[in-house]
């Protein structure tokens, strides 16, 4: 391998990386306040993948993408808040057998719904960044750039709203003591609303933006939802700082594992191994917090 | 000690509904023949199919429900091994040219060697994080079917050809029938068997089914190996009537199947998940075919109304009707008995009764000899020193208070004793034996009784039942697969609960019962296990003053006349100074002082602690 492939493939890692990593943060922000498994993250996600590409189109050319990104973002976000007050409230503080199992139910009608009104076949949108940049003697899409800029800002974005504003402080707060942060007048009930629809925005944000660089069908949701879950347990539930790392890792393992002839067909395969070998060393994960 | 027990009119509606189900499972193949008949468009070939795919889901789905339902696990690699199972039959078929009943034996075994190596990798978390592990060990198993095409043929599966005498499909049904009847005995005998009460023991309560000396791990790993070897069975069947194994049944999605199944027919019953599998076959049928987008939004409907309605699935369906019923009926009848207890434990304790029990037999006792001896024993959670260079002698039939400001290192230094946290160095010795930093299930073993800080027994086993099991565990039963739990050591629990004064509410779930009569159970638990030595954490914790003194005069009678050996830590001085014969006070993680309570009383360095504590309160308020 030369160089330049290495850059190539690493450049690829990075666009795999950006568009886990908003997906997983928003898993991992949801368990960190809300101490919940949200088994239907990835059907937000598929949602808005379909919403963008449906409305992108819709509204034809590049700007039609970003109209359809920002109603995608926006109606899984609803979804999301719809989602909490139906079913989440029920099943706070309980087994995690019956969380899971609950927002499991929600995925399955999310998936049988997205499949009557979307239908089952692929679609596809042209990337509202055409063109690429060549380098060494291989072309980056530009796209793959924007990708990566748009995942360490919404990182940044994430991180300055937990720890720079009041809901981050309220979040970070109901985090350690639930019961306490309602007993000094904050809507704690309000609150995880919030905190729920924020992670299902971000599914959708991650859905979205995914949207023109791959092929959007009605089996994306379990798809990306296994490799969330992978990214979150690698880098540790509820630590953002882990999830950038976790998506590096699984980012970085599918991309260098898929273009290796021997390990091609086993690439998600070592997803998997490395996730057990790291719950194997540090069940908390990397960067994970003990459960309280 | 075998006892029939009383049947209730719930048993009988639910050996009603089995019989009907057996019938109705016997009778598929003339019924469909007769539809076929007075039907033209009925195909009974088709229904009998339908009926071979009910039963192979019925199986895998019971064995989902031994750990969903009766060990509380939810692992999402069970597809994983029904998938091995059906890979076994194919390969040894395809790859290997033996006759397909040789896979099918295979099947099983094969499916139990993944499941219990797996499954040790699993087992390495717990709860949560013990799901997610599975959930990767699915995917690393469907990748391996789905990749190595040249064994496993990728995606495109395997396929097989039957044999002559299972081709035709009221012979293969019959068959099928036969190997899922023996198998779903077998379940039913092992989660009725002690084996079974461990299990259901720790879905309960991890902490306390340690505490009777249960090995959780163990026990996990078994149920779940022997899951994995029934689901590996049901995989074999599936190759029967559909010849052809593909990867997506190993892939984690594929577990909706048995979970919905288990949830649909109720996962707290052992038949349930096989009446849930009839009706899944039947409305997948029904709708899946014109509609089988909606079928996913049923499905998940489902799904979320058992979850958040009914947790008990429809299989509570005629629990919930009889109870309705009872209540309409004594409704008419003025007031009936009181169902709920009201502390009255304690005072109807009966101390000699309790210790005439023959199952709680206690060995000879030694007064004075040093029971429990620690040395130098100090834990640290990194900078902080919880418990430092403390030695302790606690002698044989004596009541040992230790005493404290809060953050004294007490409870620190009983989850030392009894194995809930390892020490950093330092020695615990036990009637002779080292027991510094083992399980807490094996301290259990070698005699030591602990009553937690927070009452923590088994909620929704009966009261009888949370005494059966400690017994079971102490007699070291709870490995036997055969023979009925319940009905070992049926008379000795009665009758200890009878002593214990909790006699007239031994068929109600413990959970249900008054604070007081909790702390009872937990203490006659201690008893059942025959410790020599019982920890009480704060015994008196969150009881009124007149319980605090009929619970303290109990354990003064119980340690008395037993020459029962009790450790206890209390805030309560009151307490401590009429039951303790020996006092040590800890501070800050050593120990300050040991004495009589008369010594202690009168000691100046005692005084100055608690008093300095005192002092800081104010100053903080």
């Amino acid at each position: 391998m030369t160089p330049g492939q290495v850059l190539l493939f690493a450049v690829g890692g990075l666009a795999n990386a950006a568009y886990l990593f908003i997906v997983a943060a928003g898993l991992s922000l949801v368990f960190g306040a809300l101490r919940v498994i949200n088994m239907a993250h990835g059907s937000l996600y598929m949602i808005a993948a379909f919403v963008t590409v449906v409305i992108g189109n819709q509204l034809g050319a590049s700007l039609g993408f970003w109209g359809g990104m920002l109603l995608a973002v926006a109606v899984a976000g609803a979804i999301g808040g719809v989602v909490e007050v139906l079913v989440l409230r029920r099943v706070y503080g309980r087994e995690h057998l019956v969380q899971l199992l609950g927002t499991y139910a929600v995925s399955l009608i999310i998936a049988g719904a997205v499949r009557i009104v979307f239908g089952a076949n692929y679609r596809t949108i042209v990337s509202p960044i055409p063109g690429h940049i060549d380098l060494g003697g291989y072309s980056y899409a530009s796209y793959s750039l924007f990708m990566i800029g748009a995942a360490i800002a919404i990182g940044g974005g994430v991180w300055a709203m937990l720890y720079r504003t009041n809901l981050g402080r309220n979040i970070r707060a109901a985090v350690a003591d639930p019961d306490l942060l309602n007993a000094t007048g904050v809507n704690v009930t309000r609150l995880y609303t919030t905190v729920f629809m924020i992670g299902a925005a971000l599914a959708g944000l991650g859905g979205s933006i995914v949207a023109p660089s791959q092929a959007v069908g009605s089996s994306i949701d379990t798809d990306v939802l296994v490799l969330a879950f992978a990214i979150s347990v690698i880098g540790g539930l509820g630590s953002i700082t882990g999830s950038a790392v976790g998506a590096l890792i699984v980012g970085m393992v599918i991309s260098f594992g898929l273009v290796i002839p021997a390990t091609n067909p086993f690439a998600l395969a070592f997803v998997f191994i490395i996730m057990t070998a790291v719950l194997i060393v540090r069940p908390r994960g990397l960067f994970g917090l003990p459960e309280s | 000690m075998i006892r029939l027990l009383p049947r209730s009119r719930g048993d009988r509606v639910r050996w009603g509904v089995v019989l009907v189900l057996f019938l109705f499972a016997a009778l598929i193949p003339p019924l469909a023949g007769l539809d076929e008949n007075l039907n033209p468009d009925a195909s009974s070939r088709f229904q009998i199919f339908l009926g071979t795919s009910a039963l192979v889901l019925a199986l895998w789905a019971i064995s989902y429900n031994l750990m969903l339902g009766y060990t509380g696990m939810v692992s999402f690699a069970h597809a994983a091994y029904y998938g091995v199972g059906a890979y076994t039959v194919a390969l040894i078929f395809k790859r290997y040219h033996l006759p397909i009943l040789v896979g099918l034996a295979a099947a099983p075994f094969a499916a139990a060697v993944v499941g219990v190596v797996t499954g040790l990798v699993a087992q390495r978390a717990v709860r949560l994080y013990f799901s997610l592990l599975t959930l990767a060990i699915s995917q690393l198993l469907f990748s391996l079917a789905f990749s190595w095409y040249d064994f496993t043929g990728g995606d495109n599966g395997i396929s097989v050809t039957l044999p002559d005498q299972l081709s035709d499909y009221t012979t293969l049904y019959y068959f099928t029938a036969a190997i899922v009847g023996v198998c779903l005995l077998l379940m039913f005998l092992l989660v009725r068997s002690p084996f079974g009460a461990a299990l259901l023991a720790i879905r309960e309560n991890r902490q306390r089914a340690a505490a009777i000396g249960i090995n959780v791990k163990v026990y996990e790993l078994a149920i779940y190996t022997i899951a994995s070897l029934f689901a590996g069975m049901a995989g074999g069947l599936f190759m029967l009537y559909q010849q052809q194994a593909y990867p997506e049944m190993l892939y984690w999605t594929a577990n909706a199947q048995p979970v919905v199944v288990s949830l649909l027919g109720g996962t707290g019953t052992f038949l349930g998940p096989a009446v849930g599998a009839f009706i899944y076959v039947v409305l997948d049928n029904a709708v899946s075919k014109q509609f089988p987008y909606q079928f996913d939004i049923i499905l998940g409907a489902i799904v979320l109304g058992v979850v958040l309605a009914v947790p008990g699935g429809i299989s509570d369906a005629p629990t919930v009707f009889l109870r309705l019923r009872e209540r309409f009926h004594r409704g008419e009848k003025a007031e009936a008995a009181p169902a709920e207890s009201s502390g009255e434990a304690i005072r109807l304790f009966d101390v000699r009764k309790a210790l005439a029990t023959d199952a709680i037999q206690a060995e000879e006792v030694h007064p004075g000899q040093t029971l429990l001896q620690i040395d130098h024993l100090s834990r640290r959670f990194g900078g902080l020193r919880a418990v430092e260079d403390v030695s302790l002698e606690v002698k044989q039939g004596d009541r040992h208070a230790i005493i404290g400001p809060n953050g004294a290192g007490k409870s620190t230094l009983f989850n030392l004793i009894t194995g809930q946290l390892k020490p950093t160095s330092g020695t615990v010795k036990f009637d002779g034996r080292d027991i510094t930093g083992k399980a807490p299930h094996v301290i259990a073993r070698t005699g030591i009784g602990r009553a937690f800080q927070i009452t923590t027994i088994f909620p929704k086993l009966t009261v009888r039942q949370n005494l059966q099991f400690a017994m079971l565990a102490h007699a070291g039963y709870t490995v036997r697969p055969i023979g009925f739990a319940n009905r070992i050591f049926y008379a000795e629990a009665q009758e200890l609960a009878e002593a214990v004064g909790l006699g007239a509410w031994a068929d109600l779930p413990a959970g249900q019962l008054s604070h007081g009569d909790q702390r009872a159970i937990e203490i006659a638990i201690s008893l059942a296990l025959g410790s020599k030595l019982v920890l009480l954490d704060e015994p008196t914790a969150g009881m009124s003053a007149y319980e605090t003194d009929k619970a303290m005069e109990l354990v003064r009678r119980l340690a008395t006349e037993r020459h029962l050996t009790l450790l206890f830590c209390e805030h309560d001085m009151s307490v401590v100074f009429s039951t303790a014969r020996t006092v040590t006070v800890m501070h800050q993680g050593r120990v300050l002082t040991e004495g009589t309570p008369e010594q202690i009383r009168r000691d100046p360095d005692v005084q100055k602690v608690y008093l300095g504590e005192l002092e800081q309160e104010e100053l903080g308020a």
